[in-house]
């Protein structure tokens, strides 16, 4: 049986493997990243950073990909369970260079505003960024959070 | 004779399942003076070290990796692992042994300056 697997497997990876490189040959077949999640798939919205969101509990965890932005060029804003991420690229074309290829957006705004699924004690925050990735944490208010009841 | 064998031979050992991270083509802008060829490259999550940059037969091969870390159970996602890869066919005349690159903030820049030999040259003509 496990040979079976294998063997599904083996056809799997090599479609897999052709269709990276059919992607690599021709765009029409690639997954080519839009600088700000245009028309991706699942947002429909375009010039917003792709962002995931993890739940660990006690806190929230969240990623947004932001590349090209310094940490001042970033402002958050968290009330509730409500979160705002704002920010502008400030990216100015090289001064005497001929442009060949612009694909990455040159200088963008972005302004996103999440519904998080629970309530954020805001006073606890981390935010960090790097390799242009922007990683939140946030603690969820005491109200929030799961209290374990024991049966007496 | 013994090697005859070896090609029949399956390996059934060797895992194949593997997960591969699906390959993205990064946005790039490319800029070009009398001096060099100018390449950017948006590659969020992607660390200096994990970059790997071939330049061979006029072929510039960018790759990189991104793995991101989560945490707990995931509630929605938008980006994930990636293998960013994207090649270039780069003229001729680049000096290799000067080519710089820098990554900031999820950003690639990529110097790749023109060897002397191919940069536009004024000559004044000389009265004979």
């Amino acid at each position: 049986m496990s040979a079976r697997w294998n063997d599904f497997d083996q056809i799997f990876s090599a479609m897999d493997l052709l269709r990276n490189r059919m992607g690599m040959a021709n765009r029409l077949f690639s997954d080519f990243e839009p600088p700000w999640g245009l028309s991706s798939g699942w947002s429909a919205v375009s010039n917003l950073p792709r962002t995931n969101l993890y739940d660990a509990d006690d806190h929230l965890l969240l990623k947004a990909a932001v590349p090209g932005l310094g940490k001042d060029e970033i402002n958050i804003k968290i009330q509730g369970n409500y979160l705002e991420i704002s920010g502008s690229r400030q990216e100015k074309a090289p001064e005497g260079y001929a442009a060949h290829r612009l694909e990455r957006g040159g200088e963008t705004f972005f302004s996103r505003s999440l519904t998080l699924p629970a309530e954020i004690d805001s006073s606890k925050v981390e935010a960090k960024l790097k390799d242009g990735i922007l990683t939140l944490r946030l603690p969820k208010a005491k109200s929030a959070k799961i209290k374990r009841i024991t049966i007496s | 004779m013994s090697d005859k064998t070896e090609v029949a031979k399956r390996q059934e050992q060797t895992p194949a399942r593997r997960r591969m991270a699906p390959t993205v083509i990064p946005s790039v802008d490319i800029y070009e003076n009398d001096d060099e060829i100018l390449l950017f490259a948006d590659m969020p999550g992607v660390t200096k070290d994990a970059i790997a940059i071939n330049l061979e037969n006029g072929r510039l091969t960018i790759k990189a990796p991104r793995l991101l870390a989560g945490e707990g159970v995931l509630q929605f996602e938008e980006f994930g692992d990636v293998e960013y890869e994207r090649v270039f066919s780069v003229p001729q005349g680049i000096d290799t042994d000067k080519v710089k690159a820098i990554m900031d903030n999820g950003v690639l820049s990529l110097h790749l300056p023109k060897s002397e030999t191919v940069k536009p040259r004024q000559i004044t003509v000389q009265a004979g």
